[in-house]
């Protein structure tokens, strides 16, 4: 007993040294919001500083905080919405499809997440304006959508080969349609794995910046792009991106939370 | 959820009312009363300090003439990307656009901005083009003859150091180049983390730039004297050596991978003792919330060689219209770009501690000499202004990434600065 | 059939532009000049192998593609493992673990500029006056440069890494994993017998994502290096991103970017043969 307690702190104990890792420049990023630009970057660079709040109120005034958060959230969630509708069914048809070829459309799709931004980032955003849809949220959820339902219909693919089918069949022989067996047997059974990619999506559309800096404007702008922008005036400066940078952390890692509860061991019980 | 599709009926409407309007109007009376039905222009902006202002007055100038305009503030290559996008994409995304005094080549070349040539003629009494430096009109948006810009925001090259460094040191101001070099390496104390002088190093736009700037200050020149380029010169090479040395002897560490923003900081945080730098700084150097050196700093004319004429560089920005627009537009456009370049805004900018200067009454208003003692400075500079400091060609951008590398590679390593020099003179003569 | 809707939408979205871009790679079509557009033929390809600059930017792509993705995909594993048991104190570390990867990449790259600044940033400043890191700092040295952006790289994303091959180990059939540890296996046995064959599709999942993406770095070394110290950290998409949007010539950037796809490609190609050896010998299905 006392040799797994041992190893379950030392393992905590590592977690500790990793998360501290991960998080102190994101803890710096934070802190240059509370402090005078004089401060930020004080020589010799000491951990003590005398707290503002002139941050916040400068990017208030510059910045419409909550449009561009809305923006952001609009953009990610549809991306991931678009991606696990059509990505899932796919995904799930090239698992059970029982032909050689099946591989080669899943290759498919995994190269289209290999192209360039740049390679498709002009053709596409003069494709846009042919249709209309420049500066909307559309056009990047379109573009965001391509490479994501790319990544939801690799991953789910090889949850979906890890299901044995026998499952399904039980199901179809009580009684239950092709797609009601999809529906209530298999997809419980892979929702770690739809969470993984429902997160991927969103954060993969979050925190993009070349394509929404080319296809929105002002209006329908997400913080990437903002955050970048203001860097660089002498008003603007790293004290309101640092102060920019919560609200572009802070939801996601509240919604990570939040999804935590489900993202729980496979459901699978003894399948004989 | 079609946002745009709001915004085009708003426009539509606000159109048909116009036109109704202005087909009452006589023509020459100023643009701005023309556009009496409300409109909507889109600007695209550089982040520097004058776009935290216009954005501010922003709304006062709607309702001065009901025309709203939307300031998008972007960083400097977002910015050339997204017009030139724009403007070739035929998106008609922004109306109006600040430009870069070294982009007056590619678009002219490239027809993407109107020619204001017959605007400026037309409301010259209005505008008090006499009062407009000469040399900002000709620098900022002047290329052979072609006006597709107007000046609004125009900097002037200068030297600004620290006065109490220097007088601890016992050292006048330098007068000449050499006397700059000898001084910097006087005031270098590394352990106290002082160094005498500090440019750009990084790599691309940041250190050709700069290395341009020193390059002229010194006597070299980029083109030769039949507009082609004359990269390898032996002044360029001298020029170059000379740069390299001040880097290893009198520069901060990190000197190598500056660029404006971190050398500003730099300066700001006391480690410097002197640079050249674009007058739109200055006033950021005496606020106590973003500089610790507040009230040190002097401002002077950046040295020439000994022997060589004074120099003086001007760089900015004006204000383009998107040749892509509709009439009425430009007509609103054209006149936002004359409010903002007249004398009450420009002094609006200069009252929020922004340091651009296009207008004689301006830069010579006593009041303001008063604040700003380093106007006599601007007005010298800008009187006899330089504004082919910098190649403004059409190959610019190509150019810029040439010496961008080929300067960087001499700075962080042994290459030798003729050879770098030459390499980079036979890819720009491909150019042409 | 229902993966036809995807499979649709990828043609028209993503097969168009990237068709146009292979045919632009043949001609000289610069953005500022659209009227005058030419067949060159192969020399926008032959242009590329011939600059120096584009050459080292294929060698500093792939070495940074391989270090960054290993060492991602070492670490990742080792904390997904680590966070593998249901505990609260797992939940938690799990969703702050994920902020590295909250922030965009281009802010990133201004974070860890900004702090390794040699002359006034939080970590480069100590570390140049405690000696450890070269005068200059760690981003302007040529020999270091890009091991620095290697390093950030696994910082970004490692914890991407960890949430994929965690959700393969939450996936993997409990009962299976009960009967090895009844049947006695050690744990070292369990791993590399049972763990690490089932989640070789994870594993698969997470390297070629993660190696697609590495290929394509951009944001880092456009904020903090420019490409430099003298080409040290110049890679192919930044390259691209130069000439395409920079200087407009979209033939030449269209060439790099075509020659990147191929590249990532054979790379995903060789990845698929790696994972079915392996899966063929450690005896999963």
């Amino acid at each position: 007993m006392n040799r797994a307690r041992v190893a379950r702190h030392a393992g905590q104990g590592a977690l500790l040294v990793a998360l501290f890792v991960f998080l102190f420049p994101i803890a710096w990023l934070f802190s240059t919001a509370y402090k005078r630009a004089a401060d930020i970057f004080a020589i010799p660079p000491v951990l003590t500083f005398t707290p503002t709040l002139r941050n916040f109120e400068t990017l208030f005034e510059f910045f419409n905080v909550p449009q561009l958060t809305l923006n952001t959230i609009i953009i990610s969630f549809g991306t991931a919405i678009v991606a696990l509708t059509l990505g899932t069914p796919a995904a799930y048809a090239l698992a059970r499809l029982d032909r050689w070829w099946a591989h080669g459309i899943a290759y498919f799709f995994l190269a289209i997440r290999m192209i360039p931004p740049v390679a498709i980032l002009i053709p596409f955003y003069l494709m846009m304006r042919d249709v209309g849809l420049l500066g909307t949220y559309w056009a990047l959820i379109i573009l965001d959508a391509m490479q994501s339902t790319s990544f939801v219909v690799w991953m789910m693919f090889g949850y979906f080969r890890g299901v044995p089918k026998e499952i399904e069949e039980a199901a179809v022989v009580d009684g239950c349609t092709q797609w009601g067996a999809f529906i209530r047997i298999v997809l419980p059974t892979v929702v770690p794995g739809l969470i993984a990619s429902a997160l991927f999506c969103i954060l993969f559309a979050w925190n993009n910046f070349i394509f929404p800096s080319f296809l929105t404007n002002s209006q329908t702008r997400p913080l990437s792009v903002a955050l970048v922008s203001a860097y660089g005036s002498n008003e603007i400066n790293w004290g309101t991106m640092g102060a920019l940078a919560h609200f572009s952390v802070l939801p996601i890692v509240a919604l990570a939370l939040l999804l935590n509860r489900y993202f729980v061991q496979g459901l699978t019980r003894g399948v004989h | 959820m079609k946002p745009s599709q709001t915004t085009s009926r708003r426009m539509a409407l606000g159109m048909t009312a116009g036109l109704g309007l202005a087909a009452g109007l006589a023509t020459g009376r100023s643009a701005v009363a023309q556009t009496t039905a409300p409109m909507t222009l889109n600007m695209a902006c550089m982040n520097d300090p004058f776009a935290t202002v216009l954005v501010r007055l922003a709304p006062l100038y709607a309702q001065r003439t009901g025309v709203r305009v939307n300031v998008d503030i972007l960083s400097y290559p977002e910015l050339l990307s997204r017009i030139t996008a724009d403007f070739v994409g035929r998106t008609r995304n922004y109306d109006l656009s600040t430009m870069d005094i070294v982009w007056a080549g590619q678009f002219a070349e490239a027809g993407h901005t109107i020619e204001l040539g017959p605007m400026i003629q037309r409301d010259s009494a209005e505008i008090g083009l006499d009062d407009i430096y000469q040399a900002a009109i000709l620098g900022i948006g002047n290329f052979r003859g072609r006006q597709i810009a107007f000046p609004f925001a125009a900097y002037v090259n200068v030297l600004a150091f620290r006065r109490d460094v220097y007088e601890r040191a016992g050292l006048q101001p330098p007068q000449t180049m050499e006397e700059l070099i000898s001084s910097a390496q006087r005031l270098t104390d590394a352990p106290n983390n002082m160094y005498g002088w500090a440019a750009n190093g990084r790599r691309g736009p940041p250190v050709a730039q700069d290395w341009m700037t020193y390059n002229a200050q010194i006597g070299g020149s980029i083109l030769g004297t039949d507009g082609r380029p004359a990269i390898n010169s032996p002044a360029n090479a001298r020029s170059l050596t000379v740069y390299r040395d001040l880097f290893r002897i009198s520069a901060p560490p990190g000197a190598v991978n500056y660029d404006w923003a971190a050398r500003h900081e730099a300066f700001r945080q006391g480690i410097v003792a002197q640079h050249q730098i674009w007058t739109i700084s200055i006033p950021s150097y005496e606020n106590p919330e973003i500089s610790r050196i507040v009230g040190r700093t002097g401002i002077m004319l950046a040295p020439t060689a000994a022997g060589m004429a004074k120099r003086y560089g001007i760089g900015g920005w004006g204000l383009a219209i998107n040749a892509g627009i509709d009439e009425r537009r430009r007509e609103a456009a054209w006149g936002f770009v004359k409010w903002a370049s007249s004398a009450e805004v420009q002094r609006q900018f200069l009252d929020a501690n922004v340091g651009v200067f296009t207008r004689k009454s301006v830069v010579n208003d006593p009041a303001l000499r008063a604040r700003f003692p380093f106007l006599s400075v601007v007005d010298e500079s800008l009187t006899n202004g330089d504004a082919d400091f910098r190649p403004r060609i059409p190959q610019y951008p190509q150019i810029q990434d040439l010496l961008g590398t080929a300067v960087n590679s001499v700075l962080v390593g042994t290459a030798d600065p003729q050879r770098s020099l030459d390499d980079a003179q036979a890819r720009a003569v491909r150019l042409f | 059939m229902i993966g036809l809707p995807a499979l649709l939408y990828m043609v028209l979205v993503a097969l168009w532009p990237l068709g146009q871009g292979l045919y632009y790679s043949f001609t000289d079509y610069t953005l500022t000049r659209p009227g005058r557009v030419n067949w060159v033929g192969w020399e926008n390809y032959t242009d590329m192998f011939a600059d120096p600059s584009a050459r080292r930017a294929i060698l500093n792509t792939f070495v940074f593609t391989f270090a960054a993705v290993g060492l991602q995909l070492a670490v990742g594993l080792g904390l997904a493992l680590l966070l593998w048991r249901e505990s609260r104190f797992n939940r938690i570390a799990l969703a702050l673990m994920l902020i590295p990867v909250t922030v965009t990449p281009l802010a990133v790259g201004l974070m860890f500029r900004a702090m390794l600044e040699p002359d006034f940033g939080i970590l480069g400043y100590w570390a140049r006056v405690l000696g450890l890191s070269p005068t200059r700092g760690f981003l302007a040295d040529e020999n270091l440069a890009l091991a620095t952006l290697i390093l950030i790289d696994v910082w970004e994303w490692t914890p991407l890494m960890a949430l994929i091959l965690l959700a393969g180990l939450k996936s993997l059939p409990t009962d299976i994993l009960e009967a090895a540890e009844v049947d006695g296996a050690s744990r070292f046995q369990r791993f590399w017998r049972i763990i690490v064959p089932m989640l070789l599709p994870a594993i698969f999942l997470a390297l070629v994502m993660r190696s697609m993406d590495a290929f394509k770095i951009y944001d880092s070394v456009f904020v903090t290096t420019g490409g430099g110290p003298n080409d040290a950290t110049n890679v192919l998409m930044y390259h691209a991103a130069k000439i395409g949007l920079e200087f407009f010539q979209i033939g030449a950037a269209s060439a790099v970017s075509t020659f990147m796809l191929i590249c990532v490609g054979l790379l995903a190609a060789s990845f698929v043969l790696m994972i079915r050896a392996a899966e063929s010998r450690l005896g999963a299905r």
